[in-house]
């Protein structure tokens, strides 16, 4: 849901960077408090994924380094730390430390009552905010400069939404772990975006397909043995993704080679007629026979198409002979002055 | 120190200098994040070729990772141009695909073997003498000595032999390739041997390490020269440092030594993104507020030119009229005087001849509106600056 204006800002792959940030925090948690209760764990990837964040934003800000870099920068580095972290409590003597790498990779089947509640609730508290700040955060989306000469506080709205963006990441690291984190955040969002144009429906459409996803990828790794849930959701993800991607009806690929297609079959037509009506047009009469044959030495032409023309009332054909109607001889005269209606 | 931890260091080394070579282009192409793809992605490939070989050190597991990380770059090419998606969410969205399907792969057929997605993804240096190559049964050293000592040197050849292709093709493509050389080439040469490195590297350190080798010294060295040989030079400098300076930290400290060799790396960024000369946060922040200030001077002066009455020229007047603060104008007041831009007599406050002769000039800019003459001008007026 969130992934929606995180696709649209082009911070796709904040959400990656964000999801390594967060582990050095989750060590820091667990060696302050030395316990493993999820919440204070989440306080802390909370934290340390923010802290990524608006450190991102000062790279990007301040230097000459681009976003990518930056983003590479902060990932790495921070999961880096986190690890060297992972690492110095292993060697701890304190026998809570198992499963502390389970955030690495998640694994739903660990989820219990509570965190399920603490999930529900924060969802509905970010639904909540964004449907009251709807209209400021569309505006900022679109049109960031526009925003600040109306005098809406874009900071304030800006740092509000990379939160969420955080919140939400951070939460789902339990259930798909670190590495698949942004796919779960993008994969919905990309693939809702291949079907509107409008933000409200790709919203709710990528909500719809994450929810999907998170379903459909749990059934199927219920049914299998030895297979983690996190990988089987983000590959049935990447699934809608694909499928999108291809049979959407007005950006998908397939629609599109079909129309590519439709096209140069319409552009092959047009030039057989201009290539008919130079020939025609040293004649008197425009409807003054000619064989077939002259028009083989013309690329493009095939019976079909000259089919296609006799089915249109451009041409008439006696036996081997065509010959242009008034009416194709009209068109094609236009061919090149206007845009016909035939175009498309 | 025994003859292990020199090897370590060694290889830490080599795996540093390897990585930021081909880390230098990536960040001055803005591709680093494809970086940190290929190393998710060349999951699946190892995956594969374990099945193929059933050998975790054949030559065809390097070959089908690299080969993995190119079919990657593929991918997030070709998505990209289909135009439905940007070119950051394309990444996104190939490499944990990929990298779900080589841990699936892992989970159903590999489970009982050593190939392990922890393993993979962080690497242990710590292991890597064990693993000894032996030619005729002579033990020449440690393998992954030998893979990254070999990486390095094709690097090193194609650096030098294409140096100034890349060079040219990086910075202006459409140059490059009017003159003749294919971008798409060196793009995809540029990435194989970022694929291969990465392969090469993440079995002694683990994919993380590697995407940062080779972002972070090159980002470091980026901050603090905008020379592409001194740069690369910084970069690999930056890269060894930290390998060594890393395996004693985390020597001393008994952890992980990829994640302390990340975490130098990072350290060595942040002072360097704070205190860089001319990049760093405090140089732009200083800068910021030195140009605030010639502001407010070159506003306060034209005030001045623009009031020969005596009540619009007093000290007090100046805070009401132009709104600034107290110690505002106070330090534009100073600064002005130091300059020998005013006298103030009898707090009614006038402009010299220099302070008269700048601020026509600075009328002529502002009129002309010719970039490259305010520097020069404040130059010629400017002893001391704000």
């Amino acid at each position: 849901m969130l992934g929606s204006f995180a696709v649209l800002r082009k911070q796709s792959l904040l959400g990656d960077a964000i999801s390594h940030a967060a582990l050095p925090g989750i060590a820091i948690a667990f060696l302050i408090t030395g316990t493993k209760d999820s919440n204070i764990l989440l306080l802390g990837a909370l934290i340390s994924g923010l802290i990524g964040t608006f450190w991102i934003r000062g790279i990007v800000k301040k230097t000459h380094l681009k976003s990518d870099t930056a983003l590479g920068l902060i990932l790495s580095l921070f999961f880096g730390f986190g690890m060297l972290l992972l690492t110095y409590i292993q060697k701890q003597p304190n026998a809570n430390q198992a499963g502390l790498d389970k955030y690495l990779f998640g694994q739903a089947a660990t989820l219990v009552e509570s965190d399920v509640w603490l999930m529900s609730l924060v969802t509905g508290f970010c639904l909540l905010v964004l449907l009251l700040f709807w209209k400021e955060f569309k505006i900022l989306l679109f049109d960031a400069d526009y925003t600040k000469t109306l005098g809406f506080n874009t900071t304030f709205i800006d740092v509000l939404i990379t939160s969420f963006i955080v919140l939400a990441i951070v939460l789902g690291l339990q259930t798909v772990g670190v590495v698949l984190m942004s796919a779960m955040l993008l994969a919905p969002a990309a693939a809702a975006r291949q079907w509107t144009n409008s933000l409200g429906v790709m919203v709710f459409l990528a909500a719809l397909f994450g929810a999907f996803s998170g379903v459909f990828g749990t059934a199927i790794s219920a049914s299998q043995n030895n297979l983690s849930t996190g990988p089987v959701i983000v590959i049935v993800a990447s699934v809608f993704v694909l499928v999108s991607f291809i049979f959407s009806p007005s950006r998908g690929l397939l629609f599109k080679q079909i129309r590519f297609i439709k096209n140069r079959r319409d552009l092959k037509l047009h030039k057989t007629l201009a290539f008919m009506y130079h020939i025609a047009k040293t004649h008197d009469n425009i409807s003054h026979p000619h064989t077939i044959k002259i028009l083989n030495n013309f690329q493009g032409f095939t019976k079909r198409t000259l089919q296609k023309l006799v089915d249109k009332q451009y041409v008439t054909l006696h036996g081997s002979n065509w010959s242009l109607t008034k009416e194709g001889f009209k068109t094609a005269s236009n061919l090149y002055n206007q845009q016909s209606d035939s175009h498309e | 120190m025994s003859n292990a931890q020199i090897e370590i260091q060694l290889i830490a080394s080599l795996v540093a200098v390897a990585c930021a070579i081909p880390g230098t282009f990536l960040v001055l192409r803005k591709m680093a994040m494809i970086s940190d793809a290929i190393s998710h992605s060349i999951l699946p490939g190892i995956v594969i070729g374990f099945f193929m070989t059933q050998d975790l050190n054949s030559p065809l597991l390097i070959l089908l990772a690299a080969v993995t990380g190119i079919v990657t770059v593929v991918l997030v090419e070709y998505i990209q141009k289909t135009g439905l998606v940007k070119e950051d969410t394309a990444i996104g969205l190939v490499f944990p695909a990929l990298f779900s399907i080589g841990v699936i792969l892992i989970a159903k057929n590999a489970n009982d073997i050593h190939l392990d997605v922890d393993a993979v993804l962080l690497g242990e240096l710590a292991f890597a003498p064990f693993d000894r190559l032996l030619i005729a049964g002579a033990d020449v050293g440690p393998k992954s000595l030998w893979i990254i000592g070999c990486i390095l040197l094709i690097t090193i050849g194609l650096l030098l032999a294409f140096f100034k292709e890349v060079k040219i093709s990086t910075f202006d493509t459409g140059l490059a390739a009017s003159l003749g050389f294919s971008p798409a080439i060196i793009h995809y040469g540029l990435m194989t041997v970022s694929s291969v490195t990465t392969v090469g590297a993440f079995d002694a350190v683990g994919a993380i390490l590697v995407v940062a080798l080779m972002i972070a010294p090159a980002a470091t060295a980026y901050l603090l020269t905008n020379n592409l040989k001194r740069m690369l030079i910084y970069a690999i400098c930056f890269g060894v440092f930290c390998a060594i300076s890393g395996y004693w930290f985390a020597h001393w400290l008994d952890a992980s030594i990829a994640g302390s060799i990340t975490t130098m790396l990072g350290f060595i960024f942040l002072l360097v993104y704070l205190f860089a000369p001319n990049k760093g946060v405090i140089a732009v922040l200083y800068r910021e507020k030195q140009q605030r200030t010639e502001v407010s001077l070159l506003t306060f002066l034209l005030h001045l030119r623009n009031h020969n009455e005596e009540e619009e020229r007093h000290v007090n007047h100046l805070n009401e009229h132009i709104n600034w603060q107290k110690v505002r104008s106070k330090t534009v007041l100073e600064l002005a005087l130091k300059n020998n831009m005013i006298l103030i007599d009898n707090n009614i406050v006038s402009l010299t001849k220099k302070g008269k002769d700048f601020t026509s000039q600075a009328i002529d800019y502002i009129i002309t509106n010719e970039d490259s003459k305010i520097e020069h001008m404040k130059d010629d007026f400017f002893l001391f600056r704000g």
